[in-house]
């Protein structure tokens, strides 16, 4: 009895198997309005399911059309810029000043005395912090187009989405010499990037760090161009770099812990100064779909600084432990 | 050795999961010329020299095994074998080209002038034809990687029956019919798109092809290897090989003794029984058996193809040039809402709506002639085996069914006789 049972279990299944079979083939219609080549980013961000070690303590609305970048100055004074003008902020977000200009401002660095270095496009320009323009740099050249700014003591390092290289000028506005360019005998590979983001930063020991999209890497180099290291890999995994050409942005917490922000599957994410994925700050169910161009920033307390575009907001995000000083 | 075949098969799998997780899901981009992957972690097309090798390692196997059945007759070579064919051909080659499969790259390379054929897909399609022809069904005891992967889980095999077996049994026949018919006339691959081991060996495959699969392997735990017996394509071509070969296992290494040990042996019932009982037939019995066969082939033939053919528009209904032109005449109020995505694609293409109704009546031509001969071949399929069963031939021992034996060796390990007697011996 119990073999009869099993012969048949056994073969009701196949006989399930086979009508499946039949059905698949000549039963099924097709799907309405599938796309099975659809680029779906929705299953992916499913995965991210890790809790975030940091949360959003506030978010400062803009008065600015069109938010880009932030930056933070003396006094943990907050500056952002955007589409026609620029904000500066106390760093109790109170709002301290507000100034209009023509163009867009891409980038944004601010130097010791509080003066805003701002990417025109194509140009440099330097504003005081009263709203006036103290000095236009030379253009890069037809095709460019200046995503990130950083200063250090004597050096302006400019980072060119456009024609995929960094310059390091002096603070003058003299070229002192490019970095970043394909160079099979230096070992360089060469910056990938295909959209308009490209970032850089100087770490609070003084190292020039540039990021690499279109490699999902984080490259170090020396100012005369040496390339020493790099760090990043591809995939969706909370500790990669996801889509075609991530991290977007980034910068440095005051331990010299990585910031990164990624579009596509909207991430930001803190890495030890070895690259070592240590933290969580935000997720895609924390911004709107299709957010890009999460600008950063941190301040002296380690708070971290997030432009949203299309909030139109400044938002700032501290870690858990630390939301009751706050 | 079920146990050991478990605990080897489990050991399989864990690894395997290593390359699998090797895998990058994110390939690197290509934004550039020249633009060169530091690291490249997919699989790559296979090198030529690794196609030869293929090629070579098939035919040793084949060799090898054909010999452990015949020459050693040992169930244990034949097992390790089985092994090595489940690792090499199933879990390293990830189970493509499969012998089972190139059997539709034969069929659209016959009916296609533009299909290039693979020398591998041809190779792997007739060299197991052509030891199924001389040895027998060899390359389904130790080569065939969905054999092997069966057989590990063969735990509690029930028997079948001599009337289950037949029912089920005409299914490949119908399955290489479809298979052929539509790999014909360019419409799909149903064998791969039904291959139930695939996933399993690559890791990787959707839910439904994973659950296919599994099903299939706990229906293979009471039913003994029922991919083989009950779907397998290809085994319809070894079976009729294996018929006409000249050198096939047999269970005893001399005389059958009839003792009767090797009578539940065998988990796909393919020994044939003796059949001393039968009394002998008169000569009008023979002659009106004989009258009545020869009337039923030809009937069951045409029966099946003129079925064949009355149904040719509902096998058309496959291909996706058919499903596109009867969306597109559907009426806007039945259409389904939102439309499929390939009528979108359609309407992006810019090509006319009357160049695809004269595609899709084009494959509906195809599909007449086509269909008409897979209903003949059903129908004389099934007047054979009728007349199969009306004439059973009288022996006295026991011996494996030719067609369906895939000489896995197991019954000669029952068999008192281990050795050939000297002859005049008392």
């Amino acid at each position: 009895m119990k073999q009869k049972t099993l012969l048949f279990g056994a073969l009701g299944m196949l006989v399930v198997l086979i009508l499946f079979m039949v059905k698949d083939l000549f039963l099924s219609s097709p799907e309405p309005g599938n796309n099975p080549w659809k680029y779906d980013l929705e299953t992916m961000k499913q995965a991210d399911t890790m809790k975030p070690a940091y949360t959003m303590v506030k978010a400062i609305p803009s008065g600015l059309q069109g938010l880009v970048a932030i930056a933070t100055g003396p006094g943990d004074r907050i500056y952002t810029t955007g589409a026609g003008g620029a904000e500066i902020y106390d760093s109790a977000c109170r709002l301290l000043l507000r100034f209009d200009f023509e163009d867009t401002a891409y980038a944004l660095t601010v130097d010791s005395t509080g003066n805003l270095w701002m990417s025109m496009g194509d140009h440099v320009e330097v504003w005081n912090k009263t709203g006036k323009k103290l000095q236009t740099l030379k253009s890069a050249g037809r095709g460019s187009l200046i995503t990130s700014l950083a200063l250090t003591g004597s050096s302006l390092l400019i980072a060119d989405a456009g024609l995929k290289v960094v310059y390091h000028y002096d603070h003058m506005g003299n070229m002192i010499n490019r970095i970043g360019e394909k160079d099979p005998v230096r070992k360089v590979p060469g910056f990938v990037i295909p959209g308009p983001w490209f970032d850089l930063a100087v770490s609070p020991d003084g190292s020039l760090w540039i990021a690499n999209p279109g490699r999902h890497e984080l490259e170090q180099y020396r100012f005369d161009g040496q390339r020493l290291l790099s760090w990043g890999k591809p995939g969706i995994g909370i500790p990669e770099f996801c889509g075609c050409c991530n991290p977007s942005h980034f910068t440095f917490l005051p331990d010299g812990s990585f910031v990164t922000s990624e579009k596509g599957i909207e991430r930001i994410k803190v890495y030890n100064p070895r690259g070592k994925f240590s933290a969580v700050v935000a997720l895609p169910g924390d911004f709107d779909e299709g957010t890009r161009g999460l600008d950063l920033a941190t301040d002296s307390r380690g708070r971290i600084l997030v432009v949203d575009p299309v909030r139109k907001q400044i938002r700032i995000f501290v870690k858990r432990s630390t939301t009751s000083n706050n | 050795m079920k146990y050991k075949a478990a605990l080897l098969l489990l050991l399989l799998l864990f690894f395997h999961g290593f390359s699998v997780k090797a895998i990058q899901r994110f390939p690197r981009p290509e934004f550039e010329t020249a633009y060169s992957q530091p690291e490249t972690l997919l699989p790559q097309a296979r090198a030529e020299v690794m196609e030869v090798v293929d090629v070579v390692v098939l035919a040793l196997s084949l060799s090898l095994v054909s010999w452990l059945v015949l020459k050693k007759r040992s169930r244990k070579g034949v097992f390790w074998m089985s092994l090595f064919s489940l690792a090499y051909f199933g879990f390293y080659r990830e189970g493509c080209v499969c012998s089972i499969g190139s059997i539709q790259n034969i069929a659209l390379a016959l009916f296609d002038r533009n299909y290039i054929l693979p020398l591998t897909a041809v190779v792997f399609f007739i060299l197991p034809l052509v030891f199924a022809l001389f040895f027998g069904r060899t390359f389904c005891a130790g080569v065939c990687p969905f054999g092997a992967l069966q057989d590990m889980v063969s735990f509690y095999p029930q028997k079948t029956g001599p009337k289950l077996n037949g029912l089920l049994g005409m299914v490949p026949y119908l399955y290489l019919g479809f298979a052929i018919l539509y790999a014909a006339t360019g419409t799909d691959f149903i064998i791969c798109r039904y291959d139930p081991f695939v996933g399993i060996f690559r890791m990787n495959a959707s839910f439904g092809m994973f659950l296919f699969g599994g099903l299939l392997l706990i229906t293979g735990i009471f039913l003994a290897r029922p991919y083989c017996r009950f779907l397998c394509p290809y085994g319809v071509l070894l079976n009729w090989a294996s018929r006409l070969s000249h050198r096939h296992l047999t269970i005893t290494a001399d005389e059958c003794i009839r003792c009767r040990l090797c009578e539940d042996s065998c988990p796909y019932d393919a020994i044939d029984l003796p059949l001393t009982d039968k009394s002998p037939e008169t000569r009008s019995s023979r002659i009106r058996k004989m009258a009545w066969i020869v009337v039923l082939i030809p009937a069951l033939t045409f029966l099946g193809a003129g079925t064949g053919f009355l149904l040719h528009t509902t096998f058309a209904g496959v291909n996706n040039k058919v499903i596109l032109a009867k969306q597109l005449a559907t009426p806007a109020n039945q259409q389904i809402k939102p439309e499929p995505f390939s009528v979108t694609a359609f309407r992006t293409s810019g090509k006319s709506v009357e160049s695809v109704n004269l595609e899709a009546r084009e494959v509906i031509r195809r599909f007449k002639t086509g269909a008409l001969a897979l209903g003949g071949f059903i129908g004389l399929v099934f007047g054979l085996v009728i007349a199969r069963r009306m004439t059973g031939r009288w022996h006295d021992d026991y011996l494996p069914d030719k067609g369906h034996c895939f000489s896995c060796a197991r019954c000669i390990d029952y068999c008192p006789v281990k050795t050939k007697l000297p002859k005049n011996t008392p």
